[in-house]
């Protein structure tokens, strides 16, 4: 169901008698002349402002404005005068209780002639999505980095050449414009207020609409060019980040369309393995690390959430997928993690060496009083013990079975009073995960050993990890 | 259930998936697959890359790609020039509603043919591995076939593709619907292979508990390294069929297993059955409670295995223990490490251990056994383990 919203100017007086309307009525219909969407990706939210060139008359003129089967939260829509705005002014605004999804407002005109009116509306079923395609040079070294934002279309209504906005950020709703749009201009609650007049129904949704209102100034109108992909104009907005297509763009109800947002033809990466089982699972993965900067041939706008799809090029004029996966939002100059996965070149093992306990402390069977041989105390027979430490030996055994060296970094997490020995030149990332990183040369095997004590029972003083030189 | 799925058409600029009203007559093309090439090397999706030649006139294009009863992942439906990537240009791409397809709208700064390549990741379009063996008739070394089976649930049928499985050759075969195509990807000869035998309780329990008589599995047991013929890729996970040549031009089937993921420099251990030949008794013979300090207990344990070898040759039996096992079987299990040593009681020395192999939990001995004599009787072997289980309270 498509081009379900129309602005209808009526004959006068019409207005007056809304639920008693003579049969016979007088109505022009003026046409869209331009359209604007900002749409929102973390809200249901699509801020819609229209223009259209309405003939007033001197006097009272009615209009009529319905939007019957899309999505439009009627609390927000306004109309505003762009021209001749000291000669137009809104007397009323009424929701008439009969007729759903149709509002009609009173203008007092001194003009005898032609305005330009705009009208501006949330509506929920317009949303935007992000999505990433890179490609890996054979040698993995760099790679082609483009973004796209695919819209997609399922308000109720075809927006032809309209101007698009997208808004990256989180932004604060205090009711969703598609609940407000499915049970119409008054909640329960609000009806019950509203009965008793004590709050005006129409400031439902104000704030936020105000501090939208504010964001949206003239839009750029920027002639269409039909032989190269359409620019994607990108601006930082307080909090936000707005993405403006050049030109113009037709959105059909229930279509979708993708364009392209930006591209780094040459992005370099690193390659680095990682151990974190907090994060990647129980596994050493293999990371593609790059940054959203410029020295990297990004960095023109944050990256959205969305997929990304990572191809390489496999050298025999073909492509490789090396995974799909979501990335959250990356601001400029932040770091981009990929997670390639377990890499079967590359095989780490956790290997346990010997495990062995000393330091034992006793406790006295009908005392609290605790003895340790090893201070020279003497053990009674029924003693039990109270204190020990256990001592691990342990190594994280790294075959590189690619013809490149490769950089792991391994991080993991113990709880309790731990020693934590080694000469891995290791440090803390909190206080029980230590970490340490090493470079495996091709085809080599590599053990890399640390100790580990545990210190348990009344030995154990601390929660925390230490480190020490092996 | 539809053939040909996957279409592509040209059409003129704005003519394509337009309301109805607005289509007149149009022409449209019909470019077939001139190259189509399945990416089997990523172990979740398959990537199908195809090359189409598409007529293109001056300004923008619409071309359509569409395909029914098929699962592909529309998301990740590519669209790149091969013939002109710089001035060939895809402006954007549009998704019609209730519909599997969508039109890219590229821009040509003039008329011509473009060979263009869509890519995709396909949905039940997938791969398994099988390994077939044969070994000689001393069992000394067999020839190892590794092959790649292409399951085709995807509906769509693809006319000669290459294919690659990430390592190995690259092949090249038709597939059609629901085909499964097995094809041969790697073939080793004169692999070495040991035939180990493994009593271990931990791992595989008893064949006679009564009489404590231990099951031995029989593996053959391939290493992936080029010192044995292999070494070139990890060996993935597949099916594993054993046969044995007879020496008389025929061969029979010993068994099958599944051979897991095995990286390069790994050992692969396919078991083929249980070795009733090799009788190996195990019982505790000595457990021994210590009292260090307090509540704080060493065992003294010894574990004797009776060991008889009922074949006309000698055999390797691999013995092994676990300590964390063997420590809850005598009646202790605090649930910490097991701290232990050997002891010197025992005739399983040191010496002996396979340091490569043991670990802080399971030792392992090797241990050579005899054939049995020409009276046919078997010599029974006796050998002792002497471990002390230390700290335990």
């Amino acid at each position: 169901m498509t081009r379900m919203m129309t602005i209808v100017l009526m004959s006068a007086g019409f207005a007056a008698v809304v639920t008693a309307s003579s049969n016979i009525d007088l109505s022009t219909i003026p046409p869209r002349d331009g359209v604007q969407l900002t749409i929102y990706n973390s809200e249901d939210l699509t801020l819609v402002r229209e223009t259209r060139t309405v003939t007033f008359k001197k006097g009272m003129n009615p209009l009529q404005f319905s939007w019957a089967n899309t999505l439009i939260d009627p609390s927000s829509v306004e109309l505003r005068f762009k021209t001749n705005a000291d000669q137009l002014e809104v007397l009323d605004t009424t929701f008439p209780h009969d007729k759903p999804q149709m509002l009609y407002w009173n203008v007092r005109s001194e003009l005898d002639g032609d305005a330009q009116v705009e009208v501006t509306y949330f509506t929920s079923g317009i949303s935007w999505a992000a999505d990433y395609v890179c490609t890996s040079d054979p040698q993995e070294e760099r790679m082609r980095f483009e973004g796209f934002v695919r819209i997609t279309n399922q308000s109720g209504e075809d927006y032809e050449n309209a101007q698009v906005r997208m808004v990256v950020g989180t932004i604060n709703l205090v009711e969703k414009v598609r609940e407000l749009a499915q049970r119409g201009l008054i909640g329960e609650e609000d009806r019950l207020e509203y009965e008793r007049g004590r709050r005006p129904v129409s400031k439902m949704v104000d704030e936020v609409r105000r501090d939208l209102s504010m964001e949206l100034k003239a839009g750029m109108a920027v002639a269409e060019s039909a032989a190269a992909p359409k620019e994607i104009v990108k601006q930082g907005l307080s909090e936000y980040f707005l993405f403006t297509v050049e030109g113009t763009e037709t959105i059909r109800n229930t279509w979708s369309k993708r364009m392209r947002l930006f591209q780094g033809l040459q992005v370099p990466f690193r390659i680095q393995y990682r151990f974190r089982p907090q994060e990647y699972g129980p596994q050493m993965v293999r990371m593609f690390l790059l940054r959203n900067d410029r020295e990297s041939d990004l960095g023109t706008t944050p990256l959205p959430d969305g997929i990304v799809r990572l191809y390489r090029d496999n050298g025999r004029d073909g492509l490789s997928m090396l995974v799909q996966q979501c990335i959250r939002y990356v601001p400029i100059g932040q770091e981009i993690e990929l997670n390639l996965g377990v890499d079967p070149e590359v095989i780490h093992e956790w290997v346990k060496l010997a495990s062995r306990r000393d330091n034992f402390w006793f406790r006295r069977h009908d005392v609290e009083v605790y003895y340790s041989p090893q201070q020279g105390h003497q053990v009674e027979i029924r003693d039990t013990v109270a204190g020990w430490d256990e001592h691990q030996s342990w190594v994280e055994r790294i075959r590189n079975y690619r013809n490149k060296p490769v950089n792991v970094e391994i991080r993991r997490q113990f709880a309790g009073d731990v020693l934590f020995r080694s000469d891995l030149a290791p440090t803390l990332y909190d206080y029980q995960s230590p970490q340490f990183a090493s470079t495996i040369e091709p085809g080599q095997k590599r053990d890399l050993a640390y100790d580990l004590t545990f210190r348990q029972g009344r030995n154990q003083k601390q929660n925390r990890v230490t480190l020490e030189e092996r | 259930m539809s053939k040909s799925i996957a279409w592509i058409v040209t059409v003129g600029i704005l003519m394509a998936l337009v309301p109805a009203a607005s289509a007149g007559i149009k022409l449209i093309t019909l470019p077939p697959r001139e190259r189509v090439e399945i990416q089997l090397d990523n172990p979740q999706v398959t990537l199908v890359e195809e090359e189409r030649v598409v007529p293109l006139t001056q300004g923008v294009n619409d071309v359509v790609f569409a395909w029914a009863n098929t699962s592909i992942d529309r998301e990740s439906i590519q669209l790149r020039c091969l013939s002109d990537p710089e001035n060939v240009k895809v402006l954007s791409v549009s998704y019609p509603p209730g519909e599997n397809a969508l039109t890219w709208q590229v821009a040509s700064p003039k008329a011509g043919s473009a060979r263009i390549r869509i890519s995709y990741l396909i949905g039940r379009l997938d791969k398994s591995y099988a390994y077939q063996a044969t070994a000689s008739p001393d069992e000394k070394q067999l020839t190892l076939w590794q092959y790649v089976q292409l399951h085709n649930q995807s509906n769509e049928e693809f006319g000669t593709s290459g294919m690659w499985a990430g390592f190995g050759e690259h092949l090249e075969r038709p597939i059609g619907i629901n085909e499964t195509k097995k094809l041969l990807s790697a073939r080793f000869t004169d692999v070495p292979v040991q035939k180990v035998y493994l009593a271990d309780l931990a791992a595989h329990g008893y064949l006679d508990e009564g009489k404590r008589q231990l099951r031995v599995p029989m593996s053959y047991r391939l290493k992936n390294d080029s010192a044995h013929g292999l070494g070139a890729f990890p060996l993935m996970f597949g099916k594993a069929r054993i046969f044995q040549d007879d020496g008389k031009g025929m061969s029979a089937f010993l068994g099958e297993d599944w051979a897991r993921f095995t990286p390069r420099d790994d050992e692969l251990d396919l078991f083929l059955g249980v070795a009733k030949d090799i009788v190996v008794k195990r019982t505790i013979d000595r457990r021994e409670q210590k009292r260090v300090l307090g509540n704080l207990y060493d065992y003294d344990v010894i574990v004797k295995y009776e060991i008889e070898n009922f074949k006309d040759q000698s055999v390797v039996l691999d013995l092994a223990e676990s300590l964390p096992a063997l420590r809850t079987e005598i009646g202790v299990n605090s649930g910490r490490d097991v701290e232990w040593e050997l002891g010197d009681q025992g005739t399983l020395t040191k010496s002996q251990m396979d340091v490569e192999k043991t670990t802080v939990d399971r030792v392992l001995f090797h241990v050579e056994l005899s054939p049995r004599g020409p009276d046919d009787q078997a010599v029974k072997t006796t050998h002792t383990l002497h471990v002390r289980i230390r700290n335990e309270w």
